[in-house]
């Protein structure tokens, strides 16, 4: 409980200061961020879509660790784990392609430019799309958990892939993400606080949601399992 | 957009928007199949 407090707290601190922390361009006051050439007060945007596209990452490879697991083990318990981990990491993928969308609108000028970033996330929409779509097709539990398991460890290998390598390939307008090929982090101090407290914030919420989740799913499953017998 | 694009502070407040509606909307859909699951369980 007292996690979800803290959390709850966090996260309201960063939502407004990410908000609201005026940009000058001559910082001086600890409150106040830099402005960036270019993008103004849309630089503020950071704060919650690269989040929502780092939870989208943890979720995708948590999702090929169970399947790693269960593959292992043979415990439906693992397979739980692994869906719900890839129903999270969907919902955030859509949300980080969603932001970047409206981002792109106002920085490139088209919602959708077929940029290598927004091509990887596009593709990786699709793939773990077809990875629901597998599993509703398949009706035999401990079938469906095998093949999904397997579906989800090559899904999960795709995504440094996708994430990482291909945007880095092919030249793209995406702005240098904060770990860029030099291995630094050019970026405001103030505004680095800020974006890693909605890391930790995103992430924390994304646990939460997770065990929320697997708790349902569980319990569902136990459910079925009594009606059966 | 005109004025979006004068105000680009807006547009940061929709994008926080969009992910809370985003997180609303799950939490909401696991709530329903929380109550699904209480009937379920009251009914046996």
């Amino acid at each position: 409980m007292k996690f979800k407090i803290v959390l709850g707290i966090v996260f309201t601190i960063v939502i407004i200061a990410g908000l609201s922390m005026p940009m000058v361009p001559l910082p001086q006051r600890w409150y106040e961020l830099p402005i960036i050439p270019g993008l103004e007060e849309r630089a503020r945007i950071i704060f919650f879509h690269v989040p929502a596209a780092w939870v989208a990452v943890i979720a995708f490879i948590l999702s090929l660790v169970y399947g790693i697991q269960y593959l292992k083990n043979k415990k439906i318990d693992y397979d739980i784990k692994s869906v719900s981990a890839a129903g999270l990491g969907f919902l955030f993928c859509i949300l980080a392609t969603i932001t970047g969308a409206i981002w792109a609108k106002f920085s490139w000028g088209a919602f959708w430019n077929w940029d290598p970033r927004q091509t990887s996330i596009f593709v990786l929409l699709l793939i773990y799309g077809a990875y629901f779509a597998l599993r509703s097709s398949i009706e035999v539990e401990e079938k469906r958990a095998s093949l999904s398991a397997v579906y989800a460890i090559i899904a999960g290998i795709s995504v440094p892939f996708f994430i990482f390598i291909l945007p880095r390939i092919v030249a793209s307008l995406h702005p240098d993400p904060i770990i860029n090929p030099q291995a630094k982090i050019h970026m405001n101090p103030k505004m680095l606080v800020i974006i890693f407290a909605s890391l930790a914030c995103f992430t924390g919420i994304y646990y939460w949601m997770f065990k929320l989740k697997v708790c349902i799913t569980r319990l569902a499953h136990q459910q079925q399992f009594n009606k059966e017998n | 957009m005109e004025f979006l694009s004068q105000n680009s502070l807006y547009i940061v407040l929709f994008i926080v928007l969009i992910c809370w509606i985003g997180i609303y909307g799950y939490l909401f859909s696991l709530d329903k199949k929380v109550t699904k699951l209480k009937k379920l369980i009251n009914k046996e």
